[in-house]
């Protein structure tokens, strides 16, 4: 049961990326294009982003789906090479540690930035 | 009479990538799986730029930046969006096709019979048409010149 | 009468003795071939009169016991039911199916394909076990209801789909196309309430969550039984359970007894008389 969970979770992140990667890619290049800060990824423009709530937002989710997506899609990748038993438990205990741990890194920054 | 080992036979990991002169779908699932793991690869060297190298002030980010105006940057971002527009709508065909949505009914298998993927095989036209046209989008929106 | 054109094609056969060889190597054989001759013909005379000690599996010649699958031209196809003309080739390579052990020669060990079949409850399973063991009476089944499921009856358990699928090429625990079209097959039927039973296994790991619906096992069966559209619905249901949508339904009751008997009708007349 708990893997049918995660298939389904797949998919529903798998949508969610879809959807909020591409308001990402058209807000980054709307920038790019309409040059309100200028560059996209200059300086100005990111202070601008940092201290916007609603892009710290944006961020978290997109990281948050983001990762789920891809740490579980690699976890099925390298499971699917017929480990024993021993080596499955270490690659979903790895998975989810990893994913907690680079979450938990990558979120502080936006957070962070949007306080200070 | 000796007991005889049976040979272990198993393709391995290279059967994901060719097995056989099979038809476009079974190399649509190998593409599916190379897309996502380049994307990860991306996710993973983009998270650490936009976090470790973006608190650590404006000098370290401006030199970053410099180094990622190298063409081969642009060529790797152009293959980037590539891949997502690829992983994205096929992930969408799959999302619908595995909870047997566009897959049709089960039907009694009179000769010539067509199992349910080759009978949608017009979606999978459609959606290689899309990923094409965008892909050709890009192209120019990357390398000659933006709107 | 015309003669029918006969040309010699070159067999290329995988060779293995596990008694003599360390590794497997080709050897080569010509064998006559004419229209309508299949690869089985090919095989069957070589063991006759070039090479007795070549092993291979066959036995119904039509397509019906699945015995004779191979990898023909690296692609798997039934020997008995490929004719040498259709690879349009005058050099065919013959080798066993892959992700299936290998025995000897052209010859698989189908015991893991059996096993991991067995695991999915291949049966018909009610809940009153006085009827399973001492069945009275036939149960209802509707014309539409036998549509549900009929395509997916037609395996001969070949070991063709296993070959094909990419993940069981990497995945030794990996149900495969054949246990989990067979699930779904028994699940579909309207007689059956086992599904509870069957679930477990197939929604754990190594199940239905490890098809990726890469679709090479439909495409290679060779009795069009599409085992993808059969996991595929299988997910579905397993979804549906899992986030508690869609109609339970119940299993078919037993058939009602026969109302009434139609009158006899009468003996006609003999033609011949005396």
């Amino acid at each position: 049961m708990r893997a049918t969970y995660l298939w389904i979770l797949q998919l529903i992140t798998g949508a969610l990326i879809a959807i909020l990667l591409g308001i990402h890619l058209a807000l980054m290049h709307l920038d790019d294009t309409l040059g309100a800060g200028g560059e996209a990824t200059g300086w100005t423009a990111m202070i601008n982003r940092a201290g916007d709530g609603l892009f710290a937002a944006l961020y978290i989710a997109l990281l948050a789906v983001g990762l789920y997506h891809g740490i579980n899609g690699l976890r099925g990748i390298v499971l699917e090479t017929s480990p024993s038993p021993r080596t499955e438990r270490i690659i979903n205990w790895t998975s989810l540690v990893l994913g907690i741990i680079v979450f938990a890194g990558a979120a502080y920054v936006p957070v962070a930035l949007l306080v200070s | 009479m000796k007991q005889i080992q049976p040979r272990q036979n198993y393709l391995g990991a290279s059967g994901w990538v060719w097995a056989g002169k099979f038809k476009i779908e079974r190399y649509l699932y190998t593409l599916h799986r190379i897309t996502g793991l380049g994307l990860l690869l991306f996710v993973i060297i983009h998270l650490v730029m936009t976090t470790v190298f973006r608190i650590q002030g404006q000098d370290v980010w401006e030199s970053i930046m410099v180094l990622l105006h190298n063409p081969w940057f642009k060529v790797g971002e152009y293959l980037v969006v590539v891949a997502f527009s690829y992983h994205a709508l096929n992930g969408l065909r799959l999302m619908l096709q595995e909870l047997g949505f566009i897959m049709g009914k089960p039907t009694p298998p009179i000769y010539p019979w067509k199992d349910a993927l080759r009978k949608k095989r017009p979606v999978i036209v459609v959606m290689l048409v899309v990923i094409a046209i965008l892909c050709a989008l890009f192209l120019v929106d990357f390398f000659i010149g933006g709107w | 009468m015309t003669e029918e054109s006969r040309k010699q094609v070159t067999f290329k056969v995988q060779r293995y003795d596990p008694e003599k060889d360390i590794k497997p190597y080709f050897q080569e054989f010509k064998v006559p071939s004419s229209r309508g001759t299949t690869i089985l013909d090919g095989l069957l005379h070589i063991k006759e009169t070039t090479d007795s000690s070549l092993t291979f599996r066959a036995s119904c010649r039509m397509a019906i016991c699945g015995s004779c699958g191979m990898l023909i031209n690296d692609y798997p196809h039934l020997a008995c039911h490929s004719q040498i003309e259709e690879f349009k080739t005058d050099t065919i390579t013959l080798k066993p199916m892959p992700n299936l052990p290998i025995i000897k020669d052209l010859v698989c060990d189908m015991t893991p394909f059996f096993a991991k079949h067995r695991t999915v409850k291949p049966y018909i399973i009610r809940s009153d076990a006085e009827e399973m063991a001492n069945p009275s009476t036939t149960y209802a089944q509707k014309p539409a209801e036998l549509s549900d499921y009929l395509q997916f009856t037609y395996c001969i358990k070949c070991g063709i789909c296993v070959s094909s699928c990419p993940t069981s090429a990497s995945d030794s625990h990996f149900l495969g196309p054949q246990a989990m079209a067979q699930c779904y097959r028994y699940c579909a039927d309207s007689r059956d309430d086992g599904q509870e039973e069957r679930l477990p296994t197939v929604s754990g790991d190594h199940g239905a969550w490890n098809c990726h619906l890469a679709g090479a096992c439909s495409e290679a069966c060779p009795k069009g039984l599409d085992p993808a559209l059969a996991i595929q619905l299988l997910k579905r249901r397993l979804t549906a359970r899992a986030l508690g949508i869609g109609r339970e339904q119940e299993p078919s009751s037993l058939a009602p007894p026969p109302t009434g008997i139609k009158d006899k009708v009468p003996f006609p007349e003999f033609t011949v008389k005396g």
